[in-house]
């Protein structure tokens, strides 16, 4: 437990902030130029599916944080565990924030697709309630400061909202929608040729290690404030 | 050929706008983010400064946190 204390974590967040930025930019450069020069066109949608390279990973980083927030306040809820708490507060506007590009980019690619910047869709609608389930949680990581019914609050939108990701994730199969289905499966044969697989991963890990980033900063800036609280004491 | 790269066969508008979004408010939340540590990290180092020197001196060689953010106040001075 003594490697988990504040005083450990904050040497690896340093060592882990300096190697990120020594690497991003060189992947970003690489991920870049995969994405909208060496990627081939699709022969139906043209260059319009290079929006693809910011679309999916933005939803894939949006679903899995909330899944990972949802659990970490259930733990907390139930072992309540301080780091897991950081956790959850420094994660949840990154979470947001690719929901909301997840969103905003599938919107700007249906225009072109679709021929509508949106559609009351399952897919659409259901990531729109993620979106709502996000807000509702860093309004309440802001304005609850009893730690009692803070806990309780967020268990609660955990729950509610952890239902809604197998929503989410089987829409496109269990509704008709405008939104395709998926073409990357993990479990079985992806209907996508590797040579735009290659630079949807790499734009993946381009906005993970970005995502690493700013968490880092976040949960070194939430340490700093405990131990400000604490500096009498020390 | 550069005029052809940014025309995207049409769907230049569509492809540069969705990437200009993704960067810009990406990079937003990275400087607020960073704002944000830098403002914080610098309050306590004042709080710090405020102890007595024999009495920083312990705690900093105590407490590996108070010895990181005393190495990057240093660092930004």
């Amino acid at each position: 437990m003594e490697f988990f204390s504040f005083g450990n974590i904050i040497v690896y967040i340093d060592k882990f902030i300096k190697f990120i930025n020594s690497i991003f930019f060189v992947i970003l450069i690489i991920g870049i130029s995969f994405a909208l020069i060496i990627s081939p066109v699709d022969y139906l949608q043209g260059d319009s599916v290079r929006i693809m390279y910011v679309h999916v990973p933005s939803a894939w980083i949006g679903l899995s944080i909330f899944s990972l927030i949802a659990v970490s306040t259930i733990l907390n809820f139930i072992f309540k565990i301080k780091n897991l708490f950081l956790l959850i507060k420094s994660l949840a506007p990154i979470g947001l924030l690719f929901t909301c590009l997840s969103i905003v980019t599938g919107s700007i690619w249906g225009k072109p697709t679709w021929g509508t910047w949106w559609a009351w869709d399952a897919r659409l609608t259901s990531m729109l309630v993620l979106m709502l389930f996000y807000v509702l949680f860093i309004i309440s990581l802001k304005y609850f400061k009893n730690n009692e019914n803070l806990t309780k609050i967020l268990s609660i939108l955990s729950i509610l909202g952890i239902i809604n990701i197998p929503i989410i994730k089987y829409s496109v199969e269990w509704w008709s929608t405008l939104h395709q289905p998926a073409s990357i499966k993990f479990l079985g044969t992806s209907s996508i040729h590797p040579s735009m697989l290659i630079p949807l991963f790499l734009m993946l890990l381009v906005l993970l290690l970005y995502c690493a980033l700013i968490f880092l900063m976040k949960y070194k800036t939430e340490i700093i404030k405990i131990k400000k609280q604490n500096i009498k004491r020390l | 050929m550069i005029i052809e790269f940014l025309k995207m066969g049409g769907y230049g508008f569509y492809v540069w706008l969705s990437f200009l979004i993704v960067f810009t408010f990406c990079s937003l939340l990275f400087y607020k983010t960073r704002k944000t540590l830098k403002k914080y990290e610098k309050e306590f180092a004042k709080e710090l400064d405020k102890l007595p020197a024999e009495h920083k001196k312990r705690i900093a060689k105590s407490s590996k946190v108070i010895s990181s953010i005393l190495a990057s106040k240093n660092k930004l001075s």
